[in-house]
């Protein structure tokens, strides 16, 4: 059987989150907004402890989680959520990486056809944002600097407490994209200098279609999001709709089992890792991740001359991975992350990325180089 | 820290130095005792876990509710009874 091996697009469900999920779908089944009896006030308490999970692991308060459909959604929130105060204060400049996700970079975009103007920061050779270019980038009427906690291609984990001196004393709100790191990574998104936070349920063994955007407050004030969708006061005010209680509870289970289980979960993926290090070394990649700065979930070579779909296709009866990112790789485009980091066009549309976590199961690595050793010959390189 | 022993603590804690009446604190102290009976109800008892940890007589006091009362310990009491 295939091993699956794409968990930076999204992961399997943790057996606990799926048994959550079914209870509050078959049994627990009540409207969170109607607590005018036992099914509604029990959807209700399932969505406020779920609330609190996910605050855990942020450190915040409980009210600064607002549930959304995705981390995509929560990006948009967050940015576009800002249009109004910005066109009023005048403060029209953002700021984010030129490898931050399509989720946060057309939302972005969508706010320079109304006036705003946007600085794209780029990133170094070894996949990190450069600091120094956003020192560079702010100005007084800067709006918003969007930064991801970990990328989504490379695994590699980015420089947020660098970031946060940057930003000490500036007033630009910060959002950070946390859907590939959150759960994984715990200590950088707890910094207190973070304003915004988008997090995704399916990448961490949790349900498609739930994630939430979380809110830090300054002195009391969360950030001045305007709603983008009308209709309920749910989430207060900031997006309504009835809230989907079996998502909701799976997302606050996934949560909790990332605290309490981040320790082992980080020394299987770190195994998994350096097996798959030492047996793809023999065909002498191109490593787009350094095990130092990524995360173990993650390896990102390029084998020049080899094309990337043709190694996908070939290694799809022994194991299943991507090339890029979920939302593009259909295109088959070479990466635009690698392509920031520099690299060339051979490394760029020969990238492969091997993602897996703690529910994968024992890898044939050796037929796996077996198979790209003979894509190798095949094609001369 | 074991769930069973995480609520006991937490329990103890507001029972001795909070306000959680000996009426709930009893009914709480018996799941702690029979560890065996509440297996496999991890959910429930992290959730009442929170809800000591939140514990607010006056919880429903107020414009928001951003804490656990009394009825919410119950309720959670009565799902892991069922």
């Amino acid at each position: 059987m295939t091993v699956y091996l794409d968990c930076a697009s999204t992961t399997p469900i943790e057996p606990s989150v799926a048994d959550i999920i079914r209870r509050f779908i078959e049994v627990d089944y009540g409207n969170a907004a109607s607590p005018i009896h036992d099914y509604g006030t029990f959807a209700r308490m399932a969505v406020d402890h779920a609330r609190g999970q996910i605050a855990k692991l942020v450190k915040v308060r409980r009210d600064d989680v607002i549930f959304t459909s995705g981390a995509t959604e929560a990006n948009n929130l967050a940015i576009l959520g800002l249009r109004e105060f910005g066109l009023q204060t005048g403060r029209r400049h953002l700021i984010c990486s030129a490898i931050e996700h399509k989720a946060v970079l057309e939302p972005l975009e969508a706010l320079t056809q109304a006036g705003f103007e946007m600085t794209l920061i780029p990133a170094g050779s070894d996949g990190r944002i450069i600091v120094t270019e956003l020192q560079k980038a702010l100005r007084p009427e800067t709006l918003l600097v969007s930064t991801m906690q970990v990328n989504n291609e490379t695994g590699i984990v980015q420089p947020l407490a660098e970031v946060a001196e940057v930003l000490n004393n500036h007033l630009a709100y910060w959002h950070v994209d946390a859907a590939q790191g959150f759960g994984k990574e715990l200590d950088s998104i707890t910094h207190p200098r973070i304003d915004m936070i988008s997090i995704s349920g399916h990448k961490i063994y949790g349900p498609k279609g739930i994630g939430a955007l979380i809110l830090r407050k300054r002195d009391g004030t969360p950030p001045p999001l305007k709603q983008l969708i009308y209709g309920g006061d749910q989430e207060q005010g900031l997006r309504p709709g009835t809230l989907p209680v079996p998502l909701i509870a799976g997302l606050g289970e996934a949560a909790r089992c990332a605290l309490r289980q981040h320790a082992e979960r980080l020394e299987k993926v770190t195994s998994i890792r350096s097996q798959a290090l030492a047996a793809l070394a023999e065909l002498n990649p191109v490593i787009n991740s350094s095990p130092e700065q990524s995360l173990p979930h993650y390896i990102n070579i390029s084998l020049p001359g080899i094309p990337a779909a043709t190694a996908i296709e070939a290694l799809a009866g022994t194991i299943a991975i991507s090339s890029t990112s979920a939302c593009t790789s259909h295109t088959m485009a070479p990466s635009y992350v690698l392509k920031a980091m520099g690299r060339p066009e051979a490394e760029t549309t020969s990238a492969l990325r091997f993602s897996w976590c703690h529910l994968t199961e024992d890898v044939d690595w050796e037929t796996v180089v077996t198979i790209l050793k003979n894509l190798r010959n095949t094609t001369g390189n | 820290m074991d769930i069973f022993a995480e609520l006991e603590k937490v329990t103890r804690h507001e029972h001795e130095h909070g306000e959680l009446p000996d009426w709930l604190a009893e009914p709480i102290y018996e799941v702690i005792n029979n560890p065996r009976r509440y297996q496999g109800k991890d959910y429930l008892i992290e959730m009442l876990i929170d809800q000591l940890n939140e514990y607010d007589v006056y919880a429903e006091a107020g414009c928001c509710r951003w804490a656990s009362d009394h009825e919410d310990i119950k309720r959670t009491l009565g799902k892991l009874n069922q």
